[in-house]
């Protein structure tokens, strides 16, 4: 019963932070001025009639609340709007987008963590030692490189000496895993690269933590093995600060890549998100800014259940 | 601890006298020498003879490649040192004329090579520091400052302003700042002079971000409240703002010092996204975010190597930073326990 | 063993039965014989071989494959592949030819066309075309709750033409008043089926009609190609249209290819890479920048690249002359008295290093402009405007003039003493009109003016230009659509919608525009060449004296292709690489 009155809370919560998301998105759409088919007047060719006629057939004049008010009624029906860049109902076309976006994402997050644990796990156990202090090293090193640098860097890479495709994710005409795999390979590295240092960080301090605890020096007395030591014992202890990291993870699997996928020209999400917004397609800006929003929120849920089922501390009363 | 002080300090301080350190103004257009190569120093001239001092070749256009440059070895210059040259200002105030470097009027050196327009690129690395640094602090200013103040509040008076600014702050750590910054950017009036527009696009950057800090805040008052010498005080009959300026707030001063060291990276790589989007700090003003802006198109990364100057000291100084931080926090961390 | 085996062997065969099968699926369509009374377009092309197909780069997906609807660059791209008209300009002459009209005769008054439609033309699903259809079509684009893109071109006078049927294969065409050069208007106004398109016309559903998901079979037209596929976020597909109404002099079928692929690559930049790989076959406006990448590669790759010389696109630096400004702008009300003086608009003229942009930006792979009429208007530009040359003594002389000062510091100062000072905004994801404004903006500086350079997000700019008229200065670039002044009436009459320094007037605030109104609406319906010749000069002229639009430079047109394809004739109107489509072959590898 516990358990379900808070998660329900937390619930209630997200949901209350979706809709003033969208609130405010909205608002904000509409301060910036300019709509969709502004650059057709550029055009001497089309009168202003025409163009007058194309926004009333978009519903672009109506008043902000009404336009609001459609848009719930819409997503309550699973519809999130249309288009104008596009021409196509806004729903399939994220779904494509977001779908590229994990496709990079996921991996990425995935590398990064088998990598983190092992090094951060290591790097503690040795603290002091040159493994630590090279790994500290490397870390502070690659923590200071922002990820616009790594992803420019990679573009650079890859167009001097051609062993990578140089940006998109496929080849004219080819479909395959193999194809998919090597335009996958610089991005994911890229992402990798510039989330490892905090990960290898967080579990390697958190380790550091769990094995001042008086009942690792006991079970190191009783003769564990070291390894069955760290990850028996010391790493689930670890587990607490470790969740909500992994809940952080999942929020930002969508929004976290979006500079890199711009400079490499991944067909992901951020670059949807980046030229609508400048495009003033603005169902697809609120769609993207509601999925991002969605993948956050339950992102840091995901932390909570974990974190509840896993620390005891937590579901004792306070 | 004290030599990473040392370097960022050293690197702060070539940046504030770029004026100094630069051998050009950031603006000069040498429409003659669009995206020229570094220039080379040379000790043995071209007839094989070895000078006691470094010269330069003045340029001319290449025989062999289209819109290359090559070296006109008739007409050698020596590279000299403490020359006055083109005025300008010593971090802005004092007026001066004096230069590290540089070679007489007709020829040119460009030690990291020039832009599209012709522009020195060293000397706009260094005045570029100048706007992204001044960015990046003021934006860290301003997040620390709103946010300390919401989190004072928020930890302070608890209760339902507690919930409403904390469930405010999800809010904005939920939202793009990148969409937020294009709505402002557009809706600016045009009559404001790029520096003052900049001024104000930095100080919503910084705006936006006070969730965090105000976060870290309100955990560090929500604790300092129920210290036993605070519960004293107010039995003495202190009053709360009493309370806050004396014993609360200092306890903030090291988490703040740590944030802003954390921070202010942040802010100068979002004021260099933002102008590697093109909505940054207005031409002609160097910034190493449109700087690197440049390193957008396919040719330049493709042919135009020393494009990526601005690595040259964006990177040492967030070296600089990090590590400062990382210090901080494991002091924090021996001061706590 | 043996039994597992068997098993891995025949599921093998099925596999090699399926991709074979499958394979064959794709095989291209063959042009129809051509049948009796079938009254076929000879081309006058050189006579290439059939078979293989060109991959071809799009710079974002097509919104549509419905060409009344259709208002954006890449559907164009591949829906003018798809439809046929019934007068077409050739791209390489510029002149007008018979396409799916055989012939047309004019009335004395210029005001009536009939035109003789060939016989015996079928659509892309065999079906008959003939006079019904193409009233249908006028209609369906014509149609003010359609609101089509091209409505407006098809308005003479203030009436849509009027299509009216004569008989099977002959069409009468009504206009308001006579219209100079109106064959023109009949170039890419696609003839529609009928047949297809009638049922969702009474519906009202027609500009819902041939999205990009519609079925291959339901999309049908008169061009050389029909939809074979479309792969959302990859390609579209086109194949051979076995009922193409045009053939080569040895009476084969066109078109040559079997099929056509575009791919969707999003950024030049990309687009450049996949050529240099050689996985796409053609590349069209290029930047200046990348091509010279690409130039200096070409004899290794195997590719040819083509500088076309100026195209139709004129880019210029025009000041706020709104008489209608937003409320709380007194500053820009007090610049605007610089602006609105003639010599200060000639002074900023004569300060421009125009050539320094065509180097710097362009890379010299532009033409410097005096006005708005670029060398690529072969028979309409006026010898007499002098081409405009850096002059900073004469920039001082009119500011002189003018009545401003110089102050001890250098600043330009106006009769009151206030520094001379504006803004000029450019579009953000445009990086070569803020490099122009970069430039103008150090050219300024020498006469003591500071400028601001502004990029906005482009929906903003042209909010603020058309909308709120707050800006103080912008640089932009406008294209022409045909090489015919009328398509740019808009520019330049004084109500008209793209009349940008001064939107929104019912009558032309000043002389000059007065002037130029007047010569504009007499050459729209002089049918006379000569006449109308004389008529836009006297336009030029105006406009290089007045300076409502300070003309900068006009950008050559950058294509390239392979070596091996045939018959590649790039022209600088548009479509500048594909327009001949029909006519393009595949050479035989040496």
């Amino acid at each position: 019963m516990r358990i379900a009155a808070y998660l329900g809370k937390r619930l209630l919560r997200a949901l209350v932070l979706l809709l003033g998301v969208s609130v405010l998105t909205f608002v904000l759409a509409e301060l910036a001025p300019g709509n969709f088919f502004d650059d057709m007047r550029l055009n001497p060719q089309i009168s202003p009639k025409t163009l007058a006629g194309l926004r009333q057939q978009h519903g672009l004049d109506d008043p902000l609340p009404v336009r609001y008010g459609h848009w719930l009624r819409a997503v309550a029906r699973g519809d999130l709007g249309y288009s104008f860049a596009y021409n196509s109902p806004v729903t399939p076309l994220l779904a494509v987008r977001a779908r590229n976006t994990l496709l990079l994402a996921i991996p990425a997050m995935l590398i990064a963590w088998a990598l983190a644990i092992p090094l951060g796990v290591w790097s503690a156990s040795r603290e002091g030692r040159w493994p630590d202090r090279v790994t500290s090293s490397a870390t502070s090193f690659l923590v200071a490189v922002p990820d616009l640098l790594l992803a420019l860097g990679g573009l650079m890479l890859a167009v001097r000496t051609r062993w990578f495709p140089v940006g998109g994710m496929e080849a004219a005409g080819a479909t395959g895993t193999g194809d998919l795999a090597r335009h996958l390979v610089l991005p994911v590295t890229i992402l990798v690269l510039s989330a490892l240092p905090l990960l290898v960080r967080h579990v390697r301090s958190a380790m550091l933590e769990v094995l001042e605890a008086p009942f690792i020096q006991a079970a190191r007395g009783h003769g564990i093995p070291r390894t069955e030591l760290l990850y028996r014992h010391a790493l689930p202890a670890a587990a607490n600060p470790l969740t909500s990291l992994l809940g952080f993870s999942i929020a930002t699997l969508l929004s976290g890549s979006l500079l890199v996928e711009v400079i490499m020209s991944w067909p992901g999400l951020g670059p949807l998100l980046l030229e609508a917004v400048l495009g003033r397609d603005l169902y697809v800006v609120i769609g993207s800014v509601m999925l991002s929003t969605l993948f956050l929120l339950t992102g840091m849920f995901a932390a909570d259940v974990l974190l509840y089922t896993l620390d005891p501390r937590i579901r004792r009363p306070s | 601890m004290r030599w990473l002080i040392a370097l960022l300090v050293a690197a702060h301080a070539i940046v504030l006298f770029a004026g100094f350190f630069a051998p050009y103004d950031p603006a000069a257009q040498n429409r003659d020498f669009s995206f020229a190569s570094p220039t080379r120093l040379h000790l043995r001239d071209a007839g094989g003879k070895l000078h006691l001092r470094p010269f330069v070749y003045a340029l001319k256009d290449s025989a062999t490649e289209a819109g290359g440059y090559e070296e006109d070895t008739s007409r050698p210059h020596r590279l000299r040192f403490l020359v006055t040259g083109q005025g300008y200002k010593l971090a802005g105030v004092i007026p001066s004329q004096w230069h590290l470097f540089g070679v007489a009027d007709e020829g040119r050196v460009f030690l990291l090579g020039t832009d599209r327009f012709g522009r020195d690129q060293l000397s706009r690395l260094l005045y570029g520091g100048q706007i992204s640094i001044l960015a990046g602090l003021l934006a860290t200013s301003f997040s620390l400052l709103a946010g300390a103040l919401v989190g004072c509040v928020a930890g302070y008076f608890g209760g339902w302003p507690d919930r409403a600014l904390m469930s405010g702050a999800e809010l904005f750590l939920a939202l793009p700042w990148l969409y937020l910054l294009l709505g402002v950017r557009a809706v600016l009036p045009l009559h404001l002079g790029p520096a003052q527009a900049f001024l104000l696009v930095t100080s919503v950057i910084g705006l936006i971000g006070w969730a965090r800090p105000a976060r870290m805040v309100r955990g560090i008052v929500l604790s300092a409240k129920e210290r036993n010498y605070v519960t004293a005080a107010r039995g003495f009959g202190a009053s709360g703002p009493y309370l806050l300026r004396r014993h609360i707030l200092p306890e903030t001063y090291g988490v703040l010092l740590t944030q802003a060291t954390l921070l202010l990276p942040q802010y100068i790589l979002a004021e260099v996204t933002l102008s590697f989007l093109g909505l940054g700090i207005a031409e002609p003003t160097p910034s190493w975010g449109n700087m690197l802006g440049a390193l957008q198109e396919y040719h330049v990364v493709a042919s135009y190597w020393w494009m990526f100057a601005p690595v040259l000291l964006l990177f040492p100084l967030f070296l600089g930073y990090f590590g400062l931080a990382g210090l901080l926090q494991k002091r924090m961390q021996t001061y706590a326990n | 063993m043996g039994s597992f085996n068997k098993a891995k062997v025949c599921k093998a065969v099925v596999i090699v039965c399926l991709v074979l099968l499958g394979s064959g699926r794709s095989s291209a369509t063959a042009a129809q014989p051509i049948a009796a009374g079938e009254e076929v377009l000879t081309s006058n092309a050189e006579a290439g071989r059939g078979g293989g197909r060109i991959v071809v780069a799009l710079r974002a997906e097509p919104k549509t494959l419905n060409p009344v609807t259709s208002g954006d660059q890449p559907s164009r791209e591949v829906i003018h592949r798809m439809i046929g008209d019934l007068i077409h300009i050739n791209r390489a002459t510029q002149l007008t030819e018979p396409a799916l009209a055989k012939s047309w005769t004019v009335s004395k008054d210029g005001r009536t066309y009939t035109v003789h439609l060939r016989r015996g033309i079928r659509f892309s699903d065999g079906q008959p075309f003939d006079a019904d259809d193409v009233v249908f079509s006028f209609q369906v684009y014509e149609d003010e709750k359609i609101n089509s893109p091209q409505r407006d071109l098809l308005v003479v006078g203030g009436k849509p033409i009027a299509a009216r049927k004569v008989d099977a294969h002959t069409v009468e065409f009504q206009m308001a008043q006579p219209y100079a050069a109106a064959e023109r208007l009949f170039d890419t106004v696609a003839m529609l089926p009928k047949h297809m398109l009638e049922a969702d016309y009474r519906a009202g559903k027609l500009a819902q009609a041939w999205g990009l998901n519609s079925p291959a079979s339901s999309v049908v037209g008169l061009g050389p190609f029909r939809l074979k596929e479309y792969v959302a976020g990859q390609r579209v597909v086109l194949e051979r249209n076995p009922y193409y109404w045009k053939a080569d002099r040895k009476k084969v079928r066109l078109p040559y290819l079997d099929e056509i692929v575009f791919l969707f690559v999003n950024s030049e930049d990309a687009q450049v890479l996949r050529f240099t790989a050689g996985e796409t076959d053609v590349i069209s406006r290029l930047g200046p920048d990348n091509f010279a990448v690409l130039e200096k590669d070409q004899a290794a790759r195997g590719f040819r690249m083509y500088d076309l010389g100026p195209g139709l696109e004129y880019s210029f630096l025009f000041f706020n002359l709104n008489s209608v400004l937003p409320k709380n702008s007194e500053g820009l009300a007090q610049k605007q008295k610089w602006f609105q003086d003639v010599r200060f608009r000639q002074a900023i003229s004569a300060g421009i290093d125009r050539s320094g942009i065509n180097k710097l930006v362009y890379r010299r792979r532009g033409s410097v402009l005096a006005t708005q009429v670029t060398p690529a208007y072969k028979n309409w530009i006026d010898a007499a405007v002098p081409q405009p040359v850096r002059s900073v003594p004469k920039a001082r002389d009119l500011l002189q003039r003018a009545g401003f000062k110089w102050a001890s510091d250098g600043r330009l100062t106006d009769g009151a003493g206030t520094p001379v000072e504006f803004s000029i905004a450019t579009s953000a994801s445009n990086a070569q009109r803020t490099q122009t404004a970069t430039i103008i903006q150090d050219d300024l500086k020498e006469l003591g003016i500071k400028v601001n350079v502004v990029p906005l997000d482009f929906r903003s700019l042209l909010d603020r230009v058309y909308q709120s008229h707050d800006y103080e200065a912008v640089v932009l670039a406008l294209g022409g659509g045909d090489v015919d002044p009328n398509p740019q009436m808009n520019v330049w009459l004084s109500n008209g919608s793209t009349h940008l320094w001064d939107l929104g007037e019912t009558k032309p605030a000043t002389p000059w525009e007065a002037e130029i109104d007047r010569l504009m609406n007499q050459q729209l319906t002089t049918l006379d060449a000569r006449q109308r010749k004389k008529l836009y000069d006297r336009v030029q002229e105006i406009v290089a004296e007045d300076l409502p639009l300070i003309c900068l430079v006009s950008p050559h047109i950058l294509v390239g292709a392979k070596a091996t394809l045939g018959n590649f004739q790039p022209a600088i109107l548009d479509h500048y690489t594909l327009w001949n489509a029909d006519e393009l072959y595949l050479k035989a590898k040496p």
